[in-house]
């Protein structure tokens, strides 16, 4: 046995990664929370989604592209992105309205209780479809970069700056968006307060379908950054769903830009459990990550069940 | 017989939906005992059959308390039943991890004990917040247990699963089958009794009050919360109890039913049965053992196997798009509860029928105005 010289610095380089992942899932869950008022537990078989149809897209695009690269990825993996983004955001469309929309009369538990339906035939089709076996992009293997792993000592590879990048790229078009569109700001009404957005005049289902549109799509991204990173597998999207609530319950429940504070946190501390266990902090290695992520959301509910940005609840 | 056949009007078939959902299920009793009779099913096979429906109508029963007369979103059905499976599988096989090898009945007050104990301690937290919170906790507490039983094999045996559990009631002179049938034969109708009494009782009347309106609820001067954790605690512990049955069932127990799609069959069971109703969760039970099962029957036939078609995926599919098809459509399931919450003595208008003159109880009078609050 070999002692493993890990720098700290790597597992923060390596939370940075993850939480970028989990930002993006926990803004779409996030967002349907507060607009459409229900937990959607789909949403994590909706990054599958995603993270598969850009996987099928590889199969076309690839071959037409060639291995033409920009910023040391393929160019044929950001088209693949782009269609995983898009498919998952018609699908999550189409599901609003053949799923969602029909139940409307019902309360936000029955809408809860049929994303459960949704996150099973979402995996379902995906198993027929792909098979059962974990896949990979294809993205050829890449080292660290030389000059951040000379000056600071860490393992830095290229694939993990462009998933990085493209997070904060997406982050900030969402949050003008948000803040200086129109639609923005009644989407900002209608999570708010849906009725009285509706006396105000605003089509609430535009709103709700810029939402879906919104939250698939950046749902996509999540899924494709994670199957980038580790595998494409059918249960990847269920098994981080909880990472997600965890996040969206930490940032505050309907908070967009909590958020994308609980899902840095989460996503840091989930990389952080075996330099925590290191250091003797905690008694637990990485295989209960998932675990400490849990405890930290029960212990925020015992606390601060508005979460850090909430102050409605 | 008359006294029978008018608790069968009653009790069972009070309407044409009810009748013809009872004539189908007479049917296929009916057509089970025929292949019985002439060696088409075994009878080992079938009373394993019931055995399993019956565990699963435990787990509806449970999930019902909680669900159907609380309204609390219980995801860890299949945790509470994995508590109850490993207390009694640790405590009872000699050769588990903890090597104890005692008698049954201190692996199904283990189950009790710690069931108890985990739902509370998930409670606390959850239960003062919008239902959507347990939901969410709910489904983090079973993936947490799960990776517990995974990850601590010195303590569980991990995936490698416990084997030589006992079996229950050996002494009796039946065969093993018949014997586990019977047990839980007993247990269903002991839980079924208990429940029709509290649910009848001004206990149940609070929970269904709670369900549909909690703010009224604590305008009464209601401790909902507290309402609220008992019904939690009282279902987990009937699943921590199918749980533990169904260890001394298969006689072999691991880690690989504790995942969420165990949990969303029994939902499946609960809504489609009707939410709230008890005769719903059992019938439902049954009808989700028979779509199990089912499928698994169709692996065998030829035709099938040449296609090529892996049958799990296809199960899931259909188990999704049956919840998707009953929350639009049903909502209300096969058997949505009626009157229930009425002593039979109060519906009668005070007794006046022959078959309910043992049921009027103390609080019988008072009773009659619980009925229809959903």
């Amino acid at each position: 046995m070999i002692p493993l010289q890990v720098s700290p610095f790597q597992y923060v380089a390596n939370g940075v990664v993850f939480s970028s992942i989990i930002v993006l899932a926990a803004i779409g869950l996030s967002l349907v929370y507060s607009i459409a008022d229900f937990a959607n537990f789909a949403h994590g078989d909706l990054m599958t989604v995603g993270a598969f149809s850009a996987l099928f897209s590889v199969g076309f695009l690839r071959p037409m592209l060639g291995d033409a690269g920009v910023f040391g990825l393929p160019l044929w993996f950001f088209l693949a992105l782009a269609f995983g983004m898009g498919a998952a955001a018609v699908i999550s469309v189409i599901t609003d309205r053949v799923v969602y929309q029909p139940v409307k009369g019902s309360d936000s538990i029955g809408l809860l209780i049929s994303s459960i339906g949704v996150a099973l035939v979402y995996r379902a089709l995906v198993f027929l479809s792909f098979g059962t076996e974990p896949e990979r992009y294809g993205v050829p293997r890449q080292g660290p970069i030389p000059w951040v792993r000379e000056t600071l000592g860490i393992a830095v590879t290229p694939r993990n700056l462009v998933v990085v990048m493209l997070t904060v790229v997406l982050v900030t078009a969402l949050h003008l968006t948000l803040t200086r569109t129109t639609l923005g700001r009644k989407m900002r009404a209608t999570a708010d307060n849906a009725d009285l957005a509706r006396v105000s005049g605003i089509r609430t289902r535009e709103v709700i379908f810029a939402m879906w549109l919104i939250g698939g799509a950046l749902a996509a991204a999540g899924g494709v950054f994670l199957g980038l990173e580790e595998l494409v597998r059918p249960r990847m999207g269920f098994d981080i769903l909880l990472i997600i609530f965890a996040a969206v319950i930490l940032g505050g429940i309907g908070s967009v830009y909590g958020a994308m504070l609980g899902g840095l946190v989460i996503g840091m501390v989930h990389e952080l459990v075996p330099l925590f266990n290191q250091w003797g902090i905690i008694p637990v290695g990485s295989r209960y990550a998932a675990a400490v992520a849990f405890v930290i959301m029960v212990a925020i509910l015992l606390v601060r069940p508005s979460g850090i940005a909430g102050d409605s609840g | 017989m008359s006294a029978v056949s008018s608790w069968v009007s009653e009790t069972l078939v009070r309407d044409a939906t009810e009748r013809r959902i009872f004539a189908t299920l007479g049917l296929i009793t009916v057509l089970l005992v025929v292949g019985v009779l002439t060696g088409v099913i075994g009878p080992r096979f079938l009373l394993f059959q019931i055995a399993l429906v019956g565990m699963y109508a435990l787990l509806s029963l449970g999930l019902n308390v909680q669900w159907g007369y609380a309204g609390l979103i219980n995801f860890s059905v299949a945790a509470f039943w994995g508590i109850g499976a490993y207390c009694a599988a640790l405590l009872t096989a000699p050769n588990s991890p903890l090597g104890l090898g005692l008698h049954p009945v201190f692996g199904f007050l283990a189950a009790i004990v710690v069931s108890a104990f985990v739902a509370v301690l998930i409670g606390i937290p959850t239960l003062r917040l919008r239902e959507d919170y347990l939901a969410i906790a709910s489904l983090g507490l079973a993936e947490v247990i799960r990776a517990i039983i995974l990850n601590e094999d010195q303590w569980t045996a991990g995936s490698s699963g416990i084997s030589g559990i006992p079996e229950l009631l050996s002494w009796l002179p039946l065969t093993d089958a018949a014997t586990t049938a019977a047990v839980v034969v007993v247990l269903i109708a002991v839980v079924y009794l208990f429940l029709r009494r509290v649910h009848r009782s001004p206990w149940g009347r609070v929970l269904r009050t709670i369900r549909s309106d909690e703010d009224l609820a604590k305008a009464l001067g209601k401790n909902t919360y507290q309402f609220k954790m008992q019904a939690f605690v009282i279902g987990s512990v009937i699943m921590a109890v199918a749980g533990a049955f169904y260890a001394h069932l298969n006689l072999y127990i691991d880690p690989s039913d504790l995942v969420p799609l165990t949990t969303f069959y029994i939902w499946i069971a609960v809504i489609l049965g009707g939410t709230g109703s008890n005769r719903g969760a059992v019938v439902g039970a049954a009808v989700v053992i028979a779509i199990r099962e089912g499928t698994r029957f169709l692996n065998d036939i030829g035709f099938i196997q040449t296609l090529g078609v892996d049958l799990a995926p296809l199960r899931l599919l259909f188990v999704g798009g049956l919840i998707i098809l009953i929350m639009r459509f049903r909502q209300d399931g096969l058997l949505p509860p009626k009157d229930e919450l009425i002593w039979p003595a109060a519906r009668d208008g005070g007794g006046a029928g022959g078959a309910s003159a043992s049921g009027a109880a103390p609080d019988g009078g008072t009773a009659s105005n619980g009925g229809d609050d959903r």
